[in-house]
């Protein structure tokens, strides 16, 4: 009967991709992203302009003027200055700087604004030095103390670099892998409620069983998941290729990531679809089923909360460990290929534990489907899910 | 509209051609449409129905009665094998119930629901593309004309008032001609127009020879469409059989009701008459022919009408449940 499972599949996908949230997760990638990308270059610029012109109102007398920054006699006077555009901000040095070391900014603000305090310190600290006897290499020294460059070695004690980068990219993944996985869960979870609300399924059960109903849900709500997950790897791909990330991202395994993310997706949806399956079948509201979800929700994103312990131990026993376990495999695993080279005897048994507990988990999710899905007015005890199970 | 009088021709034709075949397979062989044996569920400690056998003969109104908690949605649940029995088995054309047969049942359960945030056409195509039908924008048109909302088609389901989305709701359990109804309280919520509209579709689909089980509370629809009733309650059956039988089988002495001007006098064969003067009631003895009373009393009165007096449906459920 897979015929009707399919039509269950195709009414639950075209439903779920036309509603507004769902266009609202693909779109707003692109809204967020393409913009930065194209302004990015101007935003840069700005930047770069912004301090070209600064005032200042010295009242201790040791300050003198050079291609930045502009005197002016009286704060009155750099205001005006300042309100008519002529500089970007200003600053006032009061007569007790040398003891206090406080100076005072103005300036008008504005998006794309950021207070010069470096091109401040540089100044004052030119001007302090400026008289003295000090070595020229010295007063570089003294305006900027260190260049820090940080390194890392890897097991073999080769220097691996782009670390700052590195931090980011299993950050990213692990979200995105784990926002598609639970919006999708929660597309399904949505559906089996609302169908029994709005009274429904009843009617879909005289046409099929159980079982078909909940394969033809996952099927499709899993194509809705998968399609925005394509999307948003083709809008990653597209935003890494047009910028200068291109070479960064060569250097990782991003084809292994990108094979991977495949499986892995398809797999923790299906576990956690099958699970909220199980919670929303006998809730007779989305809070109620929400509530019953929360569990799968925290194993989901523990390792997010753990990111700081795997990104700094990739290796650690903490995250072997969560490699292994079904909720928190698909996350861990894109995040340590990213930071170190998992065997592949680990991501084979990983991925081995996780279709087995989907196995699993489906065959629970289609016997409590069966057996509690015409239930209602009573709230979720897991004391009541046995019972589900033996009928 | 001249297109929508083809397609109602040809779907008549169609129709016509179906009936014959249902008659072909199921008529032919004698064999009961549905057939429910020794039928038992239990949630938890509580038994919902109880060893429950009975069967259903083609083309009749099958009522099923009993009052709320009774067991009747549990066991039309089971016999669409929404849930599963304890014990027990359910047969239909002769063979244990599986998923193929879902194609040839139409079911409009009592808790009625749509898809409301699609057009009627929609949320019909899919119930339709579900039940297999092969040209579902022909069933769809013929059944929204029939149930007199063709002009709503593309409408929102939400925008529809209560009566028209029950409508709707039954337009979906016809649209793909089934061979058995299962209508669980269809007039509950219509109007006494739709009502009539609903009451004229079963009685067309019965001349078409399809088979209707129909869960009802409304006792007079049942007593006045229902070829043969089953009456179950705390899951047990109370009463089973043709509406003369249970009427016959409900009361220990028919009663017959005169109008008459004259003396009444004792009469062989009454054990008791309540007299108003112009109008009295006869309790017949078991086993006495009422031709041979009515031949005795127009010896000694005028008679200006008389009938057997039996007792409604209504009274019957009502006796039944309270005893019960």
């Amino acid at each position: 009967m897979l015929r009707k499972t399919l039509v269950v599949a195709k009414h639950e996908f075209l439903a779920t991709v036309k509603t507004k949230g769902f266009i609202l997760t693909l779109i707003l990638p692109l809204v967020i992203l393409l913009p930065v990308m194209f302004t990015s270059g101007y935003v840069m610029q700005i930047a770069t302009d912004s301090p070209r012109n600064i005032g200042f109102v010295d009242e201790t007398g040791i300050l003198q003027p050079d291609g930045i920054f502009t005197r002016f006699e009286d704060i009155g006077d750099a205001e005006n200055a300042l309100l008519n555009s002529e500089i970007k901000s200003f600053i006032t040095i009061p007569p007790d700087y040398l003891e206090t070391g406080r100076v005072v900014l103005y300036s008008t603000g504005g998006f794309f604004s950021s207070a010069p305090t470096g091109l401040v310190e540089t100044f004052l600290i030119d001007n302090l030095l400026r008289d003295s006897d000090v070595d020229e290499t010295l007063v570089d020294r003294i305006r900027c103390p260190a260049e820090v460059e940080q390194i890392t070695l890897d097991e073999n004690g080769e220097v691996e670099e782009k670390q700052e980068v590195r931090f980011l990219i299993p950050y990213a993944v692990a979200i995105l892998m784990m926002l598609s996985i639970m919006t999708t869960s929660g597309y399904l979870m949505q559906g089996i409620v609302a169908e029994k609300e709005n009274k429904t399924v009843e009617i879909l059960l005289s046409s099929l069983s159980p079982e078909e109903l909940l394969t033809g849900k996952l099927i499709g709500f899993g194509s809705a998941g998968l399609l925005q997950i394509c999307v948003w790897i083709c809008l990653g791909i597209l935003v890494v290729s047009s910028t200068s990330l291109a070479a960064i991202f060569q250097e990782i395994q991003v084809s292994l990531i990108m094979i991977l993310a495949i499986p892995y997706f398809i797999l923790g949806y299906l576990l956690f679809a099958g699970s909220m399956a199980c919670v929303a079948a006998p809730a007779s509201t989305m809070k109620d089923a929400q509530q019953g979800a929360m569990i799968f929700t925290m194993l989901g994103i523990l390792p997010i909360m753990l990111l700081g312990v795997i990104i700094a131990a990739p290796d650690s026993v903490i995250a072997r460990v969560l490699t292994y376990i079904p909720y928190t495999a698909p996350a861990t695993t894109l995040m340590r290929i990213t930071l170190t080279g998992i065997p592949v005897y680990e991501i084979a048994a990983s991925l081995l534990i996780l279709a087995i507990s989907v196995i699993v988990v489906i065959r629970l999710s289609a016997r409590i489907f069966r057996n509690a899905i015409l239930m209602s007015g009573k709230k979720i005890r897991l004391r009541d899910i046995p019972g589900y199970l033996k009928r | 509209m001249p297109g929508n009088t083809n397609n109602k021709r040809m779907f008549t034709i169609w129709q016509t051609a179906a009936a014959v075949i249902a008659g072909a397979q199921v008529g032919q062989t004698d064999e009961p449409v549905l057939e429910v044996l020794h039928l038992t569920k239990s949630f938890g400690t509580k038994t919902i129905l109880d060893d429950l056998s009975f069967h259903i003969e083609s083309g009749e109104i099958f009522g099923l009665l009993g009052p709320n908690g009774a067991g009747k949605t549990t066991m039309i649940r089971i016999i669409l094998d929404i849930i599963k029995s304890d014990h027990g088995s359910v047969k239909m054309f002769g063979k244990v119930f599986d998923e193929a047969f879902k194609e040839r049942i139409g079911y409009l359960p009592e808790e009625r629901g749509l898809y409301q945030k699609i057009t009627v056409f929609e949320c019909l195509k899919y119930f339709a593309n579900l039940k297999n039908v092969k040209k579902p924008d022909d069933r769809i048109d013929f059944w929204l004309e029939k149930v007199d909302l063709i002009d709503y088609r593309k409408r929102r389901v939400s925008d529809l008032s209560k009566g028209m989305q029950q409508k709707i709701q039954l337009a979906s359990a016809f649209i793909h001609d089934p061979d058995i109804l299962i209508l669980d309280e269809p007039f509950s919520g219509l109007d006494p127009v739709n009502t009539k509209i609903v009451k004229d579709i079963m009685l067309d689909l019965k001349r078409d020879g399809k088979t209707i089980i129909l869960s009802t509370h409304q006792m007079d629809q049942a007593e006045r469409m229902c070829d043969r009733i089953l009456m179950i309650n705390h899951g047990e059956k109370v009463l089973y059989g043709t509406l003369d039988q249970i009427k016959a089988g409900y009361r220990e002495s028919p009663v017959m009701v005169v109008e008459y001007e004259g003396d009444l006098k004792p009469i062989d064969g009454v054990t008791g008459i309540e007299d108003y003067g112009r109008y009295a009631e006869l309790d017949l003895e078991r086993g006495t022919d009422p031709q041979d009373v009515l031949r005795n009393l127009m010896e000694s009165v005028k008679l200006r009408r008389f009938e057997m007096k039996s007792p409604s449906l209504n009274e019957i459920f009502i006796e039944v449940a309270n005893v019960a």
